[in-house]
């Protein structure tokens, strides 16, 4: 059990308070304690695990059995029904972070996952659920380095990425089939994995020719020999010999790169505190990123110690996901429809509401993921969504409710007066909830 | 209690913010004999005196500039119907329509829709609206003091229970219309949010654009509703029923009242029509009551709205009515009538029309009324709402 963290906290660093928690008081929302909350990086959170899903190793197990059985071999493991694991999936995109504690984990793990995008418009579905919990959630309080070296080698990043068809143009495979490198993967890891900026063509060719014919089955790292492309390779002004330790080494490198120390610095100030982050917290960033060899816990204390931090005005706007997951904690349910039936009619349905908000769920567009700034959610059509499913959820849940005491639980001092006063304002109870889920304040973080 | 969705149908199709906003839990409770009662909760405080207008007072012209423009359908030389409630004058001149003028709940501590709507279906008599500790409904302590209302009767359908039926006696829930979206105040409430905010304001406007095109085309089918939801308390009333009530929402009027008025008072007036035309000869021995949280003020505010006051007025229909009149006193709207210079002034309480009329329907003692439905009310003098 984690001590108990404050609204700003929750609000800023998490998926907002789940109500008939207590919360640290405080005015300001509480404030911003870096220790509470790294502390949260080393507490358990089982009401979150319960989520966890099937692991790559399994799922792919399960379509091998299947596999070997249309072919009419005799049966030696299980099959399992992978459909129903997607819509499990599915649902706890958004109960996971519903039902957290430690809800600055989940706003980590879904941030990371979203720079090492992984998505199901190019790639299995299937896959990208473990993808996040076993190449990400683990690293998460860790080395930038690890979770680098995880992503690019897990399979469903191969996959995503075409890395597995791209083969050395002088090997083996290369010279008898006249195959050449896919430089997919090479490109990403260099402009969104890694360094973003201050790498050229040829870094990427070079890269490609380093990566060419890696595999990887979700436990051993191999380098294909017929597929590998010979001779040194020449990536950020660094050279290269075959094999999987030249590629730790390249990752190693690639990870505490200034550029990348900037890119990630960016990124934590941008998602965290302002579209437009303050020029010294980024810089801060940068410098304890550079300080700690990409270790990302001095990271994250240099941002929650940041008078920003703790700044009560809430600039920055909720994606779909924190802000379905927030309205949910808000009146105390989580999306799953074994829990709450209603959630599986049309309307409620949480892959549903993710679409129409603009956020289908493991299927991000492009390989540089979701939207970080607010004009990436703010068409009409998504944001009257926003607004149907706030009436929604409300209709759902709030015969009996007391919006005010709702507002004050969920907000604190940091509701908008205007905000109090049309809670109060509104006609039914349910309403009053309706406008406290659909209003800005509820929409921003 | 059970429960149970008779609306198979996903409850959001075509939901949206926008459209209109009847929603309504049905509840229902099953008595012996002929005699019926309606209750209509009229959630968001009815402005009575824009439904029944004392256009013979000297004052209210003055204190109602725009909204006394349209006239309205003189009833009795004093008052005027709402014009676009016309549709219930046949109903005036049969004897089945009636007026409680200047009533209210003892709430008066703060004029919030939350509490004042709990008081109303508690039938709390505190100033602050506090129902005591039980929290249960007028209506469902009234149903436990009729003789052979069996619990074997009772059914509960629906998610919302309306909490005037809801105590220890059971009673039956229905759901038999679609979930609509947020009445228009709920809507204005949203909006005056996001105007305010710099990020979300045009897109915003352009979301409520957006939704108000696709829901105009909604409007007829949430009237067809609202008829649909008349009959469906007419069948059940024909059946086992005895005792129905249901809220209608959308009457939190505080800014261009009169659009939003012309469009409440014709859903209003078709749910009542529905509900007489559905229940045939049983309408004879039927007495709706339709009552509202509280009434609002006797001027105008500052955007052609009213904001939230005290005195209201309860409609009351059926044929078991001794209608075409217009009950209860009216207080004045001169200066020095008002109360606290604002709200009509409450010459009646509401709860004692409400006990009349379960006295008369269904035989309940004063002695009862005055200590278990409506625990130290005086019900005071026979109104004579019945035949």
């Amino acid at each position: 059990m984690t001590e108990p963290a404050s609204l700003l906290e929750e609000i800023r660093f998490g998926y907002g308070p789940r109500v008939g928690w207590s919360l640290a008081a405080g005015p300001g929302g509480g404030g911003v304690d870096p220790d509470r909350v790294l502390l949260q990086l080393d507490t358990p959170d089982p009401a979150a695990d319960l989520w966890t899903p099937l692991s790559y190793a399994q799922r792919q197990a399960s379509l091998a059995e299947a596999r070997r059985r249309r072919q009419g071999q005799p049966p030696q493991g299980q099959v399992v029904d992978l459909r129903p694991v997607a819509r499990r999936d599915a649902v706890g995109f958004v109960a996971r972070p519903a039902s957290a504690r430690c809800g600055f984990v989940e706003r980590l793990v879904n941030l990371w996952a979203n720079r090492l995008t992984v998505s199901a418009s190019g790639g299995p579905e299937q896959f990208i659920p473990p993808y996040r919990d076993e190449a990400i959630r683990p690293h998460v309080a860790g080395r930038f380095a690890d979770m680098l070296r995880a992503a690019l080698w897990h399979p469903a990043m191969q996959a995503y990425l075409s890395q597995t068809g791209s083969v050395g143009p002088n090997s083996d495979l290369g010279l008898r089939k006249g195959r050449g490198l896919n430089e997919n993967l090479a490109r990403e890891f260099l402009e969104l994995h890694s360094l973003g900026a201050g790498f050229g063509q040829d870094d990427v060719t070079e890269l490609a020719r380093l990566l060419a014919g890696m595999r990887s089955d979700g436990v051993t790292r191999t380098l294909d020999a017929r597929a590998a492309e010979p001779g040194t390779k020449t990536i950020l002004g660094e050279r290269y010999r075959d094999g999987v330790d030249e590629i730790d080494r390249l990752v190693e490198t690639a990870a505490i790169h200034p550029e990348t120390a900037n890119s990630i610095a960016v990124m934590l100030a941008r998602h965290f505190v302002a579209d437009v982050p303050p020029v010294d917290l980024v810089d801060s960033l940068r410098d304890a990123y550079l300080r700690a060899d990409g270790q990302l816990r001095p990271v994250y204390r240099v941002l929650l110690a940041h008078p920003t931090a703790r700044d009560p005005a809430l600039a920055k706007l909720r994606s779909p996901q924190e802000y379905v997951a927030a309205t949910l904690r808000a009146v105390g349910l989580t999306g799953d429809p074994e829990e709450t039936p209603a959630f599986r009619k049309r309307g409620l349905r949480l892959s549903e509401v993710m679409a129409r908000m603009g956020q289908p769920i493991f299927a991000a567009r492009r390989p540089d993921g979701w939207p970080e700034l607010a004009q990436g959610w703010l068409t009409p059509p998504m944001l009257a969504s926003r607004l149907d499913w706030a009436a929604d959820l409300a209709r759902l849940t709030g015969d009996r409710a007391d919006p005010v005491a709702q507002t004050h639980a969920v907000l604190g001092d940091l509701a908008s007066p205007l905000l109090v006063s049309a809670v109060a304002a509104a006609e039914q109870r349910w309403e009053g909830l309706a406008v406290l889920l659909g209003s800005p304040d509820m929409m921003r973080r | 209690m059970r429960d149970l969705l008779l609306s198979r149908r996903g409850f959001l199709i075509g939901c949206s913010v926008a459209a209109s906003q009847l929603l309504t839990p049905v509840s229902f409770a099953a008595a012996p004999g002929e005699n019926r009662l309606v209750v209509v909760l009229l959630r968001g405080a009815m402005d009575g005196m824009d439904v029944l207008r004392p256009v013979g007072d000297p004052a209210y012209a003055g204190l109602r500039p725009t909204l006394s423009r349209t006239g309205g359908v003189p009833l009795d030389g004093f008052f005027a119907l709402h014009p676009d409630a016309a549709d219930l004058l046949p109903l005036w001149h049969a004897g089945q329509l009636g007026f409680v003028q200047a009533v209210a709940t003892p709430y008066r501590a703060g004029r919030s829709h939350f509490v004042a709507q709990d008081a109303l279906e508690t039938g709390s008599g505190g100033a602050d609206g506090n129902g005591g500790a039980a929290g249960d409904g007028w209506l469902n302590r009234a149903v436990g003091l009729i003789p052979g209302a069996g619990a074997q009767m009772a059914v509960s359908v629906g998610r919302e229970r309306l909490m005037i039926l809801d105590g220890d006696v059971p009673t039956a829930h229905w759901f038999p219309a679609e979930e609509t979206g947020l009445s228009s105040q709920g809507i204005a409430l949203l909006t005056r949010l996001h105007e305010a905010d710099p990020l979300l304001a045009a897109t915003y406007a352009e979301a409520q654009a957006l939704t108000q095109a696709t829901a105009a085309e909604r409007i007829p089918k949430d009237a067809k509703a609202l008829s649909q939801l008349g009959s469906y308390v007419a069948g059940r009333l024909r059946d086992d029923a005895r005792i129905a009530s249901f809220s209608l929402g959308g009457w939190d009027t505080h800014q261009g009242q009169a659009r939003t008025m012309s469009d409440q008072m014709p859903l209003l007036a078709s749910t009542l029509l529905a509900i007489r035309d559905g229940l045939g000869r049983a309408w004879d021995t039927t007495l709706v009551l339709a009552m509202t949280e509280f009434g609002r003020t006797a001027r105008e505010n500052g955007s052609t709205g009213t904001d939230h006051g005290t005195g209201g007025m309860m409609i009351a229909a059926g044929g078991a009515l001794r209608g075409g009149r217009v009950f209860g006193q009216w207080p004045g709207l001169a200066d020095g009538q008002l109360l606290a210079e604002r709200d009509l002034m409450p010459t009646g309480d509401v709860r004692a029309y409400a006990g009349w009329a379960l006295r008369s329907l269904f035989g309940i003692e004063a002695q009862a009324l005055e200590r278990v439905v409506f625990p130290d009310l005086d019900l005071g003098a026979d109104p004579g709402l019945l035949r």
